[in-house]
């Protein structure tokens, strides 16, 4: 981690010139967590039409939330606005693995599905 | 600090105005981005362990062998989202205050799951192919 000298410094890290790449990556990264959502839903859509759906439907959420800017925030809000967008990826990630947990226990397999 | 006791350590505390002061909000992203690198994780071991169980062929001799491998990464892969939710507030506390970083446990519940795993899918394999 920087510390706050070396920030001040702002010397040799780009990102020192231009803190918004911080705000890019983060977003970068909001959206490849929705694609991995859209993955799982993919993969159990195949086992069971309507979990899939719902798993797939969390994606477009959580790429939205993505794109919330937080830089309009009083300072003293940012981590709170911060902490509400965790705290769905935390409920949806724990939903989406009981889901999960019920189409593998519950739903039916297709043995070998891998060898067609 | 208004709250108190277990349930503090859970809470966003770090986004409790009142305490320290709010950090460098490229600190917060870069807290943010590490949670999220957890949540794809945990994501990964959801559908690891879905594919395992629904498309692999069963394992002959050992009835429930798909399930034994495929179930624990799924539930892995929902104790790794709430433990990433849990560090992430811890985080966020320690650079409110300005405090070292505390030492993250998920690196080590991954690598022992991990090994565990790979112990149970042996096992597993050994026993079909001896039959």
């Amino acid at each position: 981690m920087t510390s706050p000298e070396a920030s001040e410094s702002g010397a040799g890290d780009p990102e020192e010139s231009d803190p918004g790449l911080a705000r890019e990556r983060t977003r970068l990264s909001w959206t490849r967590t929705a694609i991995s959502f859209a993955a799982l839903g993919g993969v159990v859509l195949k086992e069971n039409v309507i979990t899939g759906l719902v798993i797939l439907a969390v994606a477009p959420v959580i790429w939205r939330l993505g794109r919330l800017s937080v830089s309009g925030s009083p300072p003293d809000q940012l981590p709170i606005v911060s902490a509400a967008r965790i705290r769905v990826i935390t409920v949806s990630i724990v939903g989406v693995s009981l889901l999960s947990l019920l189409v593998a226990v519950l739903g039916p397999s297709v043995p070998g599905a891998l060898h067609r | 600090m208004s709250r108190s006791g277990r349930f503090a350590a859970w809470w966003p505390g770090g986004a409790d105005p009142e305490e320290g002061h709010e950090p460098d909000a490229r600190f917060t992203f870069a807290n943010e981005r590490t949670f999220l690198a957890w949540s794809r994780t945990a994501l990964a071991l959801v559908v690891a362990g879905l594919g395992i169980v629904q498309l692999l062929p069963p394992f002959p001799g050992v009835p429930f062998g798909r399930h034994l491998v495929g179930v624990p990464l799924i539930v892995l892969g929902a104790v790794l989202a709430i433990v990433a939710y849990g560090e992430w507030v811890r985080n966020q506390r320690a650079l409110r205050r300005g405090d070292p970083l505390p030492r993250s446990v998920m690196p080590w519940i991954l690598a022992a799951t991990i090994a565990g795993m790979a112990i149970v899918s042996a096992i597993v394999l050994l026993i079909s192919a001896l039959r």
